[in-house]
């Protein structure tokens, strides 16, 4: 049989080439009516009064008063209204819908509406800490006499999904109170419990389909919760189709963001080896906290990085601003993390004169080691093969010794980094608990399971997973987009645990349902069985955090120009480990696609707020990379079959973003001969330091 | 309101409306062209690109009136062609389609670009996805995907 | 509703500019967006517009001994594909935005708009281009240089329409552009630099700088050229710093959502000594 890592043609290539296949601006109904929304146009205050036009027939306002459930929308901290009730905490916050059949109505009448506000002072500061968490590992953080104390401080700032589609669902009446969402969305079942709980109706009430998604990369993991929230109040009120699309400025000014991180890494170094770190983080929630405690616990864990430190003191904020709230992006934390420990690492290494590379591989994290919460690292770790593999294909050695020259302007640098798969501690046991379902009717299997295909290639991805596994042809095999009337909740698209955990699931079904082969229908239903090694104590973050971790080591080769400061990339050379590619093209595609993403973030995509309001709101101004700024990528897998994934699999979607930035930092570092401290590395960041930095 | 008439997708169109409406408008609402998508709406993405007298513009950034007389091609439209055939594949097998949302315009871009330079360096290609804007795939493949349409298009452009 | 007017030639269009107050829109492509409406509403123009590109009479590009002509509906890609455009303009036009655009974007459209990161204005201004500009009483041309007046302003009255652009014929020794941008391509310039020079044995006969993206409208200092034209090479290069310090003057950037004052001024300046110092070379 062949190996399961062999690549095939994805199975939805020709709907997306030919552009037959329906995202959610595509679809269209029968008296589709259309909704604006009415947002804030300050950052803090209270709305005093507002004066809406005279309604025509058939237009409406759909506000708080509207809402039959709880006025909040469903995401761990609950503290995002659907609609304000007059309490303004973040600019451009959404106030109400407008809704009508004719979309110039609707855009006339939603410019004569009249807010009158009592402004108050914005916070924009990082003052007000709404989650606190700090854990130790060892003995903590204790100086002694003799100790070496060298202490950083690293910055990252805003980075924007800019999913080519925007944000948008369209919702309707089905049948008598029974309300349909179709959205452009990674977690059917998060978008379904939020209208329940918003609508105060039961589970049979709501039914929430998958549109193809024109990409996500967490940007549409907790925030289509609002959206559908607001749609479905409206639908209840108005009894119609509704389509609500966001326009792209919108989508930019008013949704999640990557949190803008602030590091302090604090080393005692004791016979030339870090023996404790200290580490405190500080993270930008914005306006509304959501799943911002998740960013953090996932941070903090992540904040040793690759390195086995013995002794750990980790705390960290979680402030609340008046600023556009953030949210899940692709890597939730571990890019802040990531870029802080991987550069602290080479500027503690300088600090003491030791050479960088040894340095780190003195702590590089091994098999049998704790982990930063006293977890174990039970798998094999190949690291130091990975690294040999990507410094040699690279020339690592020899560039990294040539570029030093002065005026040599090019620069080589390495990031070794990993990702944990899954959600963090016992999320899936205590909070998720997984259910899938594999149905055989007559020739056909069906796979029912609640993951969306992002672009990442679930649909393909499972539907070859259970064709291997049950030897029948990849025909026979169908996987619809996830409609919560027909899937149970397998959880939700996100931490790189769909192909580990949901696909280790669906494999135990596969494997069930090719004993009984023989009988014509029948449904296998299984749930996530956590492995019994794995507890986490959340409140202490004691234990083992993830099941599985994923390794990577990226080697991004710089030049930059002397006149202007500008970086061009050469090429990059990455290896990963994610224990088995159920298919190899398609990792290598995500595997580019996150690099791309991570390097981007590491030295070109810039976003910031003045006074509370984004300053790059359009694609014209929040630059992400072209065809022409992308260099040759080339990578390697390293296979590392994880026992509980099936055929070994372990995550993939984030890993390859997590990386690209301290590996481009670190080259840039090289080529200009200054230390960096913030990300991104902006040819203006690189003129002061050039004239300012420190070498 | 004016009746105009041009050609979309090799057939000879007529259209009474109001020629100030983005050319993308009119062919997602009105001809149901919904290979045609909304990315940006100010020209950067690329998404909403189709081919005007073979030609690649990006139509959230065309008025109708531009496009009198002249001849539109979609994705749509395209889709029929042997080209398209060979270019189809070649995104196929090299990997370079993940969400899909950029794809229709990276198909017509590199239509756009073979019709006018049939034998392109890599540069040239680059040069040719430029105004495609794709947050999924980091580019490589697609230009992977582009040179083995080449190569398997022998004698197409 | 907006009307929108379609005239066939450059007679009817120049009457319709005298008999109503109208929009011109070429390409569209840097209009449309100034007037965007939501997406799927028709484009939010503020007032009632003629559009020229089906206008033949502005569709050609010519040339006599003395001048190249190009007219106001020409396509960026067409003149990039145009062998009697000079080659600075053509790499230029090679940095500017995307295919697609290029595809409908004209260079009248470019000069109408006026913004001072207008890349296409930095080398008009270096090659003392002019427009030519109609109505339907009279006809006048004047240097591009002063039909610009400040940020989006220029010398344009309601029932004027730009019909040429007009180029000299000049042979350079060395002419380039030069654009920073955020990327490498479709992104606004945060700085750009055109250059040319002539030598006569080993004199510089004529000397041009033009920088956009620092100032309200591009920086072209004809008095500063004459102080720097009749030298030598050899003495150019050694007066870099002063004729620094002579331009540093007339570079005024700004902040905003791009970049910083203080990094566009030290790139033009730096971009300008990487010129000097490769005179002759």
């Amino acid at each position: 049989m062949k190996d399961i890592s062999q690549s095939i043609n994805k199975v939805d290539n020709d709907e997306k080439i030919s552009g037959k296949a329906k995202y959610v601006a595509d679809i269209k109904m029968e008296g589709m009516l259309h909704a604006l929304t009415l947002r804030a146009t300050i950052s803090k205050g209270e709305i005093i009064e507002i004066i809406y036009p005279e309604m025509p027939k058939g237009y409406f306002v759909v506000d708080y008063k509207d809402i039959p459930g709880k006025n909040i929308v469903k995401i761990i901290y609950d503290d995002m209204p659907i609609f304000t009730t007059g309490k303004i905490t973040y600019l451009y916050e959404p106030i109400a819908l407008l809704v009508g059949p004719d979309k110039y109505v609707v855009n006339e009448l939603l410019k004569r509406v009249k807010v009158t506000y009592k402004e108050e002072k914005p916070i924009f500061d990082w003052v007000d800490s709404v989650i606190h968490y700090e854990f130790k590992k060892g003995e903590g953080f204790n100086p002694k006499k003799n100790d070496l104390i060298i202490e950083k401080t690293y910055e990252t700032s805003y980075q924007e999904q800019l999913y080519i589609e925007t944000q948008g669902m369209i919702g309707y009446m089905e049948e008598a109170e029974k309300i349909t969402l179709v959205g452009s969305i990674q977690c059917p079942y998060y978008v379904k419990n939020a209208l329940i709980q918003a609508l105060d109706v039961e589970d049979k009430l709501v039914r929430v389909i998958q549109a193809t998604v024109g990409g996500a990369f967490g940007g549409k993991e907790e925030f289509p919760s609002l959206i559908a929230c607001q749609l479905a109040v409206a639908v209840k009120k108005i009894k119609k189709p509704i389509r609500l699309i966001y326009e792209r400025e919108e989508d930019i000014l008013s949704t999640t963001k990557r949190h803008p991180s602030k590091t302090t890494l604090k080393a005692l170094v004791r016979n030339d080896k870090i023996i404790s770190l200290a580490v405190k983080v500080g993270l930008d929630g914005g306006a509304n906290i959501g799943l911002s405690g998740v960013v953090l616990s996932r941070a903090l864990i992540a904040s040793s990085g690759a390195y086995t430190i013995d002794n750990l003191d980790v705390r960290g904020d979680v402030f609340r601003t008046n600023t556009v709230p953030n949210g899940a992006f692709r890597g939730f934390g571990a890019p802040q993390m990531m870029f802080a420990i991987e550069m602290f690492i080479d500027h503690v290494a300088i600090e003491i004169g030791k050479d960088s590379f040894m340095f780190r591989m003195k702590h590089l994290a091994k098999q049998g080691d704790y982990t930063s919460t006293m977890g174990l690292y039970r798998d094999p770790i190949l690291l130091n093969d990975m690294i040999n593999k990507a410094m040699e294909v690279s020339d690592y050695k020899n560039k990294r010794k040539l570029y030093e020259q002065k005026d040599s302007y090019k620069g080589i640098g390495m990031s070794v980094f990993f990702h944990g798969c899954g959600f963090t501690g016992s999320g899936e046991k205590n909070h998720i608990k997984a259910r899938v379902k594999l149905k055989k009717q007559g020739d056909v299997v069906e796979v029912l399971i609640a993951a969306v295909d992002m672009g990442q290639g679930v649909k393909t991805s499972f539907r070859k997973l259970v064709a291997h596994i049950l030897d029948i042809e990849i025909e026979r095999v169908i996987f619809n987009n996830p409609d919560t009337d027909y899937v149970p909740d397998s959880g939700p698209t996100v931490a790189s645990r769909t192909m580990m955990i949901v696909g280790g699931i669906v494999a135990r079904c596969a494997k069930e349902m090719k004993e009984r082969f023989s009988e014509e229908n029948f449904i296998v239903e299984k749930v996530y069985e956590q492995p019994s090694y794995i507890e986490f104590d959340e409140a202490t973050f004691t234990g083992d955090a993830y099941p599985a971790y994923s390794w990577g080591v990226n080697i991004v080769e710089v030049e930059v120009d002397p006149f202007t400061y500008q970086v061009k990339l050469n090429k990059t050379w990455s290896v990963y480990d994610v224990g088995k590619a159920i298919d190899e093209r398609m990792v290598f595609s995500q595997a580019d696609g996150g690099l791309a993403q991570g390097l981007a973030y590491g030295y070109l995509e810039v976003m910031n707020h003045k006074d509370g309001k984004i300053m790059q709101k359009n694609m014209t101004d929040y630059i992400i990379p072209t065809a022409m700024d992308m260099p040759p990528m080339e990578t390697y897998l390293f296979d590392n079959p994880y026992a509980y994934g099936p055929y070994g699999a372990k995550g993939v979607g984030e890993l390859s973003l997590v990386g690209g930035a301290p590996a481009v930092a670190k080259a840039i570092e090289q080529a200009i001969k200054r230390q960096v401290y913030k990300i991104p590395v902006t040819p203006e960041y690189i003129m002061e330091l050039v004239n300012y930095g420190k070498d | 309101m004016a009746k105009i008439n041009f050609k979309l997708n090799e057939e000879f169109v007529e259209i009474d409306t109001d020629l100030n409406r983005r050319l993308l408008d009119v062919l997602r609402d009105d001809f149901s062209l919904t290979g045609v998508k909304e990315g940006c709406g100010e020209g950067e993405c690329g998404a909403c690109a189709i081919l005007l007298n073979h030609q690649i513009v990006n139509s959230c950034s065309t008025p109708l009136a531009n496009v009198i007389g002249k001849e539109v091609m979609t994705i749509e439209g395209f889709s029929k062609t042997k080209r398209y055939t060979a270019i189809k594949e070649a995104f196929a097998e090299a990997g370079g389609v993940q969400c899909g949302f950029c794809t229709p315009g990276m198909i017509i871009a590199t239509e756009s670009l073979l019709n006018k330079n049939p034998h392109p360096t890599d540069f040239e290609i680059k040069i040719g996805l430029s105004g495609n804007l794709c947050r999924c795939t980091g580019y490589n493949l697609i230009v992977e995907a582009v040179k083995l349409a080449i190569k398997r298009g022998e004698g197409l452009w | 509703m907006v009307k929108a007017y379609l005239p066939k030639t450059l007679e009817e269009c120049l009457k319709m500019l005298n008999d109503f107050d109208l929009k011109v829109v070429a390409g569209g492509t840097d209009v449309l967006i100034q007037n965007r409406a939501p997406s799927q509403l028709p484009i939010g123009y503020k007032k009632d517009v003629c559009y020229i590109l089906q206008i033949d009479e502005l569709r050609k590009i010519y040339e006599d001994d003395q001048y190249l002509y190009i007219g106001s509906a020409v396509s960026l890609e067409e003149i990039m594909d145009s062998m009697i455009v000079p080659e600075i303009l053509r790499k230029t036009i090679l940095e500017m935005a995307s295919p697609a655009i290029r595809h409908t974007a004209t260079l009248a459209g470019n000069i109408a708009n006026a913004s001072p990161a207008g890349d296409s204005l930095v080398t008009l201004y270096l090659l003392d281009a002019e427009v030519e500009i109609r109505s339907m009483h009279h006809l006048r041309r004047m240097k591009v240089s002063d039909f610009i007046t400040g940020v989006r302003r220029i010398e344009l009255a309601k029932d004027e329409l730009i019909s040429k652009i007009i180029i000299p014929k000049f042979e350079f020794d060395q002419a380039y552009f030069k654009k920073v941008g955020p990327r490498l391509s479709d992104a606004i310039s945060k700085v750009a630099f055109a250059g040319a020079y002539k030598l006569e044995g080993k004199k510089i006969m004529d000397f041009r700088v033009s920088f956009g993206a620092v100032n309200v409208t591009v920086v072209r200092e004809l008095e500063i050229e004459k102080k720097i034209v009749s030298n030598t090479v050899k003495d150019i290069k050694k007066m870099q710093e002063t004729i620094v310090s002579w331009y540093e003057k007339v570079i005024n950037p700004i902040d905003d959502q791009r970049s910083n004052k203080a990094y566009r001024k030290v790139v033009a300046l730096n971009l300008l000594r990487e010129f000097i110092e490769n005179l002759n070379l």
